[in-house]
Order: C-alpha cells, then sequence, then structure tokens
C-alpha cells in the first residue's frame, strides 16, 4: 500500500519529490512598532531532517504558530533565515502543505471537491489526479463519505478531510497548526492514527504544532521544547520508540517516561 | 393519527387559520354594521375587483415594471459597486462612509424632488426603488466579499493561486450567502418604494389606484391592490429565493443542518 501513495500519476507537478530538509537560522518574530512591540519568538536555531516528522510543543502565546506561518512564507520572521531544501523562504512556498486550526474545508464543495481545490487553485486538472484523491479517500476511511458536504460529516471527519486537502498535491514538507486542537479526546485519537498513516505511506516532513504532550510523543520522531514567550527552543528530544505508535507502545512504560519527562520541563516552567 | 395524515393536518394548520381570519372579517362587517365606505366583505372586494380586473391588471404591469427595473438595476450596479469598494483601498476610504452615511437618510424622502425633478414617467419610480434596494444590496455585498476567514485567505496565499483564480474558486462562492441576505432584503423593499413613488406623482400604477380609490370612498378596491402589491412582492422574493436555491444549495442545507 505504501508504494500506492508513491505511484503518481503522470503530472510532473505531482512526481514524489523527496522529503524536504529544514533549516530555521536564529529567526525571531516581533510584533509591533515602539512601546507596543511584543518579542514573540526567538531567536531559534533548529534543524529538521528530512523525513522526519517534528512537534513543537509548548505552551499557548509561544509563537509556535508564529513559526509555522513564517515556514510557510505567509508572514516574513523580523530577523533570521529559514531555509526548505536548500533555498531560502522569501515569499510563499507552494511546495509545502499547510493545514490550520480551523479547517480550510468550503462548504459550497463536497470533501472529494474540497481535496480537488488545493490542486484546482494550483492551476493542476483535478480529473488527471482521481486516484490519487481515492487513495486518500481510503487512506482515512472517507470513500463512503467523498459525495458528502463538510457540513454533513462529525468533526473528526472533516479533520480527515482536511488532511486529505492538505496532502493530495503530495507536498515534500507538510506544515499542521494545531489540526486536532478542536476534537474531543475520543475523536482525537482516532484522527491520529490516520495522521500517522498518511505520514508513514509517504514520509514527507512534517512539522505539528500541538500542545499535548501525549499527541507529541506519539506522533513524533522528535520532539521540540519551546519555552513560553518569547518561544525559544528548550531542548529536542528524539523519541526512540516503535512505529507505528499503536496502542500497546502507547501504554508502554518509555511512551509513559518521555510523557513524564517533557512534562517535567513544563512544569519547571510554570505552564503546567 | 396515522403519519400521513398527521403531517397533512400539520401543512394545512395555517391555510386553516388564514381562512379563519378571512371568514371573521367576512363576519363582522355584519355584525359590527360597518358600512361600505369604511370596509366591505372579503366577497365583495373579489366581485367588485373582478369588475375593475382590465384597469388592475394593466396597472399591476406597470408597477412590476417600475420594481424590476428598479431591483435589477440596485443589483446590476450594487455588487460590482461593492467589489470595487472591498477591492480598491481609496474608494474604501470616500465612497464607503459616504454609503454609510447615506443609508441613515430615509431615502424615501427623496421621491418628491426626484418626481418633480423627472416628471410623472416610469424613470423616476424606477430610480427610487433603485435607491431603497441599492443600500442593502451594495452593503451585503461589501460585507460578504470582505469577511473572508483568515484561514481560507492564507490557504489560498500557501497555494500560489493568482487574484481571479483566488477570487472566482473562493472569495466569490464565500460571499454569495451574504450577498442573496441583501438581494432578499431588497426585494422587500422594492414594491414599497415602487408604492410610495406612485402614492407622490403618478397617473397609473397600483399605489395610484389606492389612492385614487381611497380618495373615491372605495375601500373595497384599495384592498384589491393591496392584494396584487402583494402578490408582486411575493412573487419577487420568491423568484430570488428559488435562484438562491439554485445558486448556493450548500447554504440553504448548511443552515438547515445548523437548525436541526
Amino acid at each position: 500500500m505504501a508504494t500506492a501513495i508513491l505511484e503518481r500519476q503522470a503530472d510532473p507537478a505531482l512526481e514524489a519529490r523527496g522529503a524536504c530538509h529544514l533549516s530555521i537560522q536564529g529567526v525571531t518574530k516581533r510584533f509591533g512598532t515602539g512601546a507596543k512591540e511584543v518579542h514573540a519568538f526567538g531567536p531559534v536555531e533548529l534543524t529538521i531532517e528530512a523525513g522526519s516528522f517534528v512537534s513543537l510543543l509548548g505552551p499557548s502565546g509561544c509563537g509556535k504558530s508564529t513559526l509555522l506561518l513564517m515556514l510557510a512564507g505567509l508572514i516574513p520572521p523580523t530577523s533570521g533565515r529559514i531555509e526548505i531544501a536548500g533555498t531560502p523562504v522569501t515569499g510563499v512556498r507552494t511546495d509545502v502543505g499547510i493545514m490550520f486550526q480551523d479547517n480550510t474545508l468550503v462548504p459550497w464543495r463536497t470533501v472529494r471537491g474540497n481535496i480537488a481545490l488545493q490542486l484546482e487553485l494550483r492551476g493542476l486538472d483535478p480529473a488527471r489526479h482521481t486516484r490519487r484523491i481515492d487513495e486518500l479517500l481510503a487512506a482515512v476511511a472517507l470513500t463512503d463519505f467523498a459525495g458528502r458536504y463538510p457540513y454533513e460529516l462529525s468533526g473528526g471527519m472533516q479533520q480527515r478531510a482536511a488532511f486529505c486537502q492538505t496532502m493530495v498535491h503530495a507536498p515534500p514538507t507538510v506544515l499542521l497548526d494545531e489540526p486536532l486542537g478542536k476534537l474531543d479526546a475520543m475523536t482525537r485519537e482516532r484522527v491520529r492514527r490516520d495522521l500517522q498513516e498518511l505520514w508513514m505511506r509517504s514520509r514527507p516532513t512534517v512539522v505539528l504544532v500541538t500542545h499535548s504532550i501525549e499527541e507529541a510523543v506519539q506522533l513524533s520522531s522528535q520532539v521540540c521544547l519551546i519555552t513560553p514567550r518569547p518561544g525559544r527552543v528548550h531542548e529536542t528530544i528524539p523519541i526512540d520508540l516503535p512505529w507505528p505508535r499503536d496502542d500497546e507502545v502507547k501504554k508502554s512504560a518509555a511512551f509513559a517516561g518521555y510523557v513524564n519527562v517533557i512534562g517535567d520541563v513544563f512544569r519547571a516552567y510554570g505552564v503546567m | 393519527m396515522p403519519l400521513p395524515v398527521r403531517q397533512a393536518a400539520r401543512l394545512a394548520t395555517f391555510p386553516a387559520f388564514l381562512a379563519l381570519l378571512i371568514l371573521l372579517w367576512q363576519k363582522a362587517i355584519d355584525w359590527l354594521a360597518i358600512p361600505a365606505y369604511i370596509l366591505q366583505k372579503p366577497s365583495d372586494i373579489v366581485i367588485n375587483a373582478w369588475a375593475d380586473l382590465p384597469r388592475l391588471m394593466s396597472y399591476t404591469g406597470v408597477t412590476a415594471l417600475e420594481t424590476l427595473l428598479g431591483y435589477a438595476a440596485a443589483i446590476v450596479l450594487g455588487v460590482p459597486i461593492g467589489l470595487a469598494i472591498v477591492f480598491l483601498p481609496i474608494l474604501r476610504r470616500t465612497l464607503y462612509p459616504l454609503l454609510v452615511s447615506l443609508e441613515m437618510v430615509p431615502k424615501i424622502a427623496f421621491a418628491p424632488l426626484f418626481i418633480a425633478w423627472l416628471g410623472f414617467g416610469l424613470l423616476p419610480k424606477m430610480i427610487i426603488v433603485f435607491l431603497v434596494c441599492f443600500f442593502p444590496v451594495v452593503l451585503n455585498a461589501i460585507a460578504g466579499f470582505s469577511a473572508l476567514s483568515e484561514e481560507l485567505t492564507r490557504f489560498a496565499a500557501a497555494t500560489g493561486a493568482g487574484f481571479w483564480r483566488a477570487f472566482l474558486k473562493i472569495r466569490l462562492p464565500a460571499a454569495l450567502p451574504q450577498c442573496f441576505v441583501g438581494f432578499k432584503f431588497a426585494a422587500v423593499n422594492a414594491t414599497v418604494g415602487a408604492t410610495i413613488a406612485e402614492f407622490i406623482g403618478s397617473d397609473q400604477g397600483l399605489g395610484f389606484y389606492i389612492q385614487v380609490q381611497t380618495g373615491n370612498m372605495r375601500p373595497d378596491l384599495a384592498f384589491a391592490a393591496i392584494f396584487l402589491l402583494t402578490l408582486l412582492g411575493l412573487a419577487l422574493f420568491g423568484a430570488v429565493t428559488l435562484v438562491e436555491r439554485l445558486t448556493i444549495p450548500w447554504d440553504i442545507g448548511q443552515r438547515r443542518a445548523r437548525q436541526s
């Protein structure tokens, strides 16, 4: 099945491009000017290996979502330099897939139409990528809901559809801004599994912003702990647990150990 | 009761209530001995209106034309002007505050001036209908086109889509529900504008007819004209609602899902 997703139809725009290496060098972000200036973030040095799944974990307001927007080139850093795959980010990077906390499913299109929207906005013909869309829908168990409108879906189904929308153009870099933040606890578990499945199939570089320690440990190859504002990297912890991170792994002592170690860091900062 | 019968009973409740009210009106004229020059029975209204049907029909046509032309002009001009205000910052700082201030002016107060300037013909009525319809159309279009969520704005930007592609695929459909709010509000205003314009100065149309027949102590015929005006308003509103249903069926479904 893993090859099924990688095996793209003959559109060079959707050719597998391999995951990208991300480099964040001395990046800071300040908002406002003069007395009202807020030092939101940084300076941060961070290297994210190609194909890894990195969580940016930190309290709200620490600037982790700001970093994600800077990675996508949607807002510029105040200082410092960001590189994706060796080229500096100077404006909007169309070679990433970005997903926001409030999903970008539009109410006037079905699930399939919403996934196609990503392609259409990029000037691609969705009719040439029906197999890719079908495979993504199958991967998140939404095949039977392809013709439904977002308002006909549960919150969890909407987020799973939104993952397909974010990844349909096979971006080598995927940026996720608290995609599970608004889901209830049980739905979250389910959608986490789907997200892990999608990542393991094609292994793009994923940067996930979250404030859930469990979520970060379960999904990530590295967890990057961000301090309270102005956000800096406290520590990057490699998560050495077997894949896939199923229920057995989650029940293991090692899993609980990671959760505790990370919890202690944030307790020391007084945010927990 | 079996289900279909219960459903039919529910559907029939309002028509039955209306019928009851009309019956009450019919009887009350006799019970209270109301003189014919004050108010007449619904049955007499129908009979007397039937006798004057050709004139009523031709006047309905006149008023309908004024209403439709003014309404259409409000949409044809209102939506593009709203778009221009949303996308041109200079208009947003000049024309937009002007429109918001003018919105406070009772548009109908201009009606006598337009009649004085332009005479008794079709044009001044059309302009007055236009005025009462234009503001809801343009202000709702502005609201619709400027209310795109930050997420969708960023989503479109992140794909690298150009202005027109993002406009057609995201901004336009996202704005349509709010635009239709304006269209429907304007449809309700339109017949009001036409009627008052005819009150002020005209020699034909249903508003003119109501004034003349009220002066003649013929409330029955005035009521007939009011009924036709109501039908005209309903027809316009119904047509706009139908177009809405065909254009943005997803929004109807979404609203219904939210209600239940």
